[in-house]
């Protein structure tokens, strides 16, 4: 068992960090290349071992310095672009457009994300169907496969899966680096219940509609994923909903806050997720015998899951998505991830390297997809 | 009635973290145990139902007489609804919202068995941005009936948070709630604006 | 207690390593089983509804679907029908169609591919008016709005 270490450092050295790299190594390689490596298209390697290369030295990184966040986010980050690259290069070469049409909305071509979720639950209940326009099982992105990974996700991650898993997080989570220094500090805490708020109104309007309405109306990443064709003066208004949204709450207000404020204010996804908070066996604590209450933490905590009261409690809230910023950012290593059941302050280390494995294989697989799929089209457009 | 329905459920939550909050003592006075609260609740709701009825009544026969123009009938609720939703959002964000309602008024009342049957009264007729918003859509329906199912289906929304009111001693995160309640009362104000500002379009371009 | 708890805890914990994984190579069956549950099929809003007639006129082929008036909790009063044309279409399609199938015409539909303009002639009067009309990857599809 591992007590409190005296310097409260997670460092290991290079072969320790090697050893704990290795397991990811090779599951890693596995999965990337689907237990049949196939180096025939030098493109497709080349994009497979930059892919493979880049995991697993982020998680060596994360096992040789200590630290977690900034390696998570470089992942995250470049999960985020590489989707949004991939899906509009598929979308352009197939439609020449990034809008959908009418053809594709009844031919059920639509591939589906888990924002749309939060929305089904209500309508599958009730009438036993699927509001969404997409595939069931077969092609890109199924309505079957998409449920399964989140489902699984969220019970072992909880609302870790807002930083360890969603391919849109990266976006409101790179802008909120830009700036070293917040230029808007005091925001109400009242705001971060608005994606409950957003939650029973999707939920609501999706089940009287019988149709997905944040996807429709209010998901700023249509601006960098796919829309409805501009064909009706709604659709027009739809388009200027999507691109004000995320101009203002994925690049703005990230910016002047370093804040992920999409997540935190608008969300449906991230407050069901924060109820799964509940189920997961991962969670970060504070060991109250060593934190001095600076609250650094809960300055330095994007997504405002951290409050005074907690750090006076020695408790972290639900909205916590363990993005590992606070442990990094505290100065005492006072915050650590931890497993529930085990006190805090104890058994640092283990929780860390057990959770680390879980939370990076899921992001490295997860995210491997499109990254290689992003690389091999630009080595193709290069050479 | 889905606008209604949201409409209700959502202005629904912030009525009861403000009139709920005046009503419970009323109804846990006294030596009352669950099925007593049950029963002042029921009174409670069935007074809100008749006014809420009286009221679909008087607003579509209202209506009838003001909104007999197509064009009128579409540009002037749109307005309306603009107006009572900017007012929905600004009630659901006010920092000066005060904390209690007309429901007070009750304290003054001796007879403990009127209490829910005035409460229901004062609380239907407590004339927030969410009743002036149903109280122009009863107007411009076509028909009395489709009136009384919008006044129908946000009676419905509303009651929905009352209901668990009886066993409000052992809900935990009351704050949560009603964070939550404000917050969606405010977005269900930004639905109706989208509609007001439908109507008004739509009404310019037939007109 | 507190040595079950965390004997728990670190189980759980172990339990969801495992379940990761075996999540990515587990997704294609588990995707499959979970396709089978009873809610997992598309709402008719979106498919269009069941094909209840098909009709072959030489290389085209005219398919009429169920209409829908797919409601949350009970049908709703205005729904629509989907028509589809495949195969090898010509440039005008005027088709009239009885989609009821009580012997009589419904409504009839003139189709302009070229031009992309389409006509809606209603025969009854619980026959609204066009809601879709679109070239497919497999032909031409419409959608009529109807009062039930």
């Amino acid at each position: 068992m591992d007590n409190v270490l005296k310097s409260a450092e997670m460092r290991k050295s290079v072969g320790k960090s090697l050893l704990y790299t290795l397991p990811m190594f090779l599951i890693t390689f596995i999965f990337m290349t689907g237990g049949k490596p196939n180096f025939s298209d030098p493109s497709a390697t080349l994009a497979l071992v930059i892919t493979f290369g880049l995991v697993n030295i982020l998680y060596f990184m994360m096992h040789f310095t200590g630290r977690t966040d900034r390696y998570r986010a470089v992942l995250f980050i470049i999960f985020a672009l590489s989707l949004s690259f991939t899906l509009i290069r598929n979308m352009l070469e197939m439609r020449h457009s990034m809008s959908f049409s009418q053809a594709d909305l009844l031919e059920c071509k639509i591939p589906f994300c888990h924002l749309v979720i939060p929305m089904m639950i209500l309508p599958a209940a009730f009438t036993k169907s699927i509001i969404f326009p997409g595939s069931i099982i077969n092609g890109f992105a199924s309505i079957s496969s998409m449920v399964v990974l989140w489902l699984v996700a969220t019970i072992v991650l909880g609302r870790g899966f807002c930083s360890w898993g969603c391919f849109y997080g990266g976006w409101d989570d790179g802008f909120s680096r830009i700036k070293k220094r917040p230029v808007l500090r005091k925001i109400n805490d009242l705001w971060r219940w608005m994606p409950f708020a957003v939650l029973l109104m999707v939920a609501l309007t999706a089940a009287m509609t019988l149709m997905p309405t944040y996807c429709s109306w209010i998901c700023p990443f249509k601006a960098v994923t796919e829309f409805e064709q501009i064909t009706s003066v709604e659709s027009v208004a739809k388009a200027g909903v999507f691109l004000s949204l995320f101009g203002g709450l994925v690049v703005v207000l990230p910016v002047i806050t370093r804040k992920r404020t999409q997540c935190s204010f608008l969300c449906p996804m991230g407050a069901l997720n924060t109820l799964s908070n509940k189920v997961t066996p991962f969670t970060v604590k504070i060991d109250k015998k060593v934190c001095t209450e600076c609250f650094k933490c809960v300055d330095i905590c994007p997504l405002f899951a951290i409050s005074r009261e907690d750090v006076k409690k020695g408790d972290i809230s639900l909205f916590c998505s363990k993005c590992g910023k606070c442990v990094d950012g505290c100065s005492k290593k006072a915050i650590h991830f931890g497993i529930k059941g085990i006190p805090a302050g104890s058994m640092k280390n283990f929780s860390r390297n057990l959770f680390l494995f879980v939370s990076f294989l899921f992001l490295a697989v997860f995210s491997s997809g499109p990254i290689m799929n992003t690389l091999h089209n630009l080595f193709k457009l290069i050479f | 009635m889905t606008d209604s329905l949201i409409l209700g459920l959502s202005s629904g939550s912030a009525c009861l973290a403000t009139c709920g909050m005046v009503m419970f003592p009323y109804l846990m006075s006294g030596s009352a145990g669950v099925k007593r609260i049950a029963l002042d609740l029921s009174l409670f709701l069935l007074t809100r139902f008749i006014v809420y009825f009286l009221l679909a009544t008087a607003a579509w026969y209202f209506g009838q007489g003001l909104f007999s123009n197509q064009i009128v009938r579409n540009i002037v609720p749109g307005i309306l609804y603009v107006v009572f939703a900017v007012l929905l959002v600004w009630y659901s964000l006010s920092k000066s919202r005060k904390p209690d309602c007309p429901a007070k008024i009750v304290k003054t009342v001796n007879n403990r068995r009127l209490v829910p049957v005035l409460l229901g009264v004062v609380n239907s007729l407590g004339f927030c941005p969410a009743l002036l918003l149903i109280l122009t859509k009863g107007a411009t329906q076509l028909t009395l009936v489709q009136s009384y199912l919008a006044f129908l289906a946000f009676f419905i929304g509303s009651s929905l948070w009352f209901l668990p009111l009886p066993l409000a001693g052992r809900v935990k995160k009351k704050e949560v709630l009603k964070n939550i309640g404000i917050l969606a009362t405010g977005l269900a104000g930004i639905i109706f604006m989208i509609k007001g500002l439908t109507n008004i379009i739509g009404g310019i371009i037939n007109g | 207690m507190k040595k079950i708890k965390l004997i728990a805890g670190i189980c759980w914990a172990f339990a969801a390593l495992i379940l990761i994984v075996v999540l990515f190579p587990a997704l294609n069956g588990l995707s499959a089983s979970f396709s089978k549950l009873p809610f997992m099929k598309l709402n008719p809003r979106y498919t269009g509804g069941e094909v209840v007639t098909r009709t072959v006129e030489s290389a085209c082929t005219l398919d009429i679907r169920k209409p829908v008036f797919t409601g949350f909790f009970k049908e709703r009063k205005s729904g629509f029908v989907q028509v589809d044309w495949r195969g090898t279409l010509p440039e005008i399609i005027n088709d009239s169609i009885d989609y009821d199938h009580d012997g009589r015409k419904d409504f009839r539909i003139i189709i302009n591919r070229k031009e992309s303009k389409s006509n809606l002639v209603a025969l009854k009067t619980n026959v609204k008016d066009i809601s879709v009309s679109t070239p497919t990857s497999y032909g031409w599809a419409v959608r009529v709005n109807l009062n039930k």
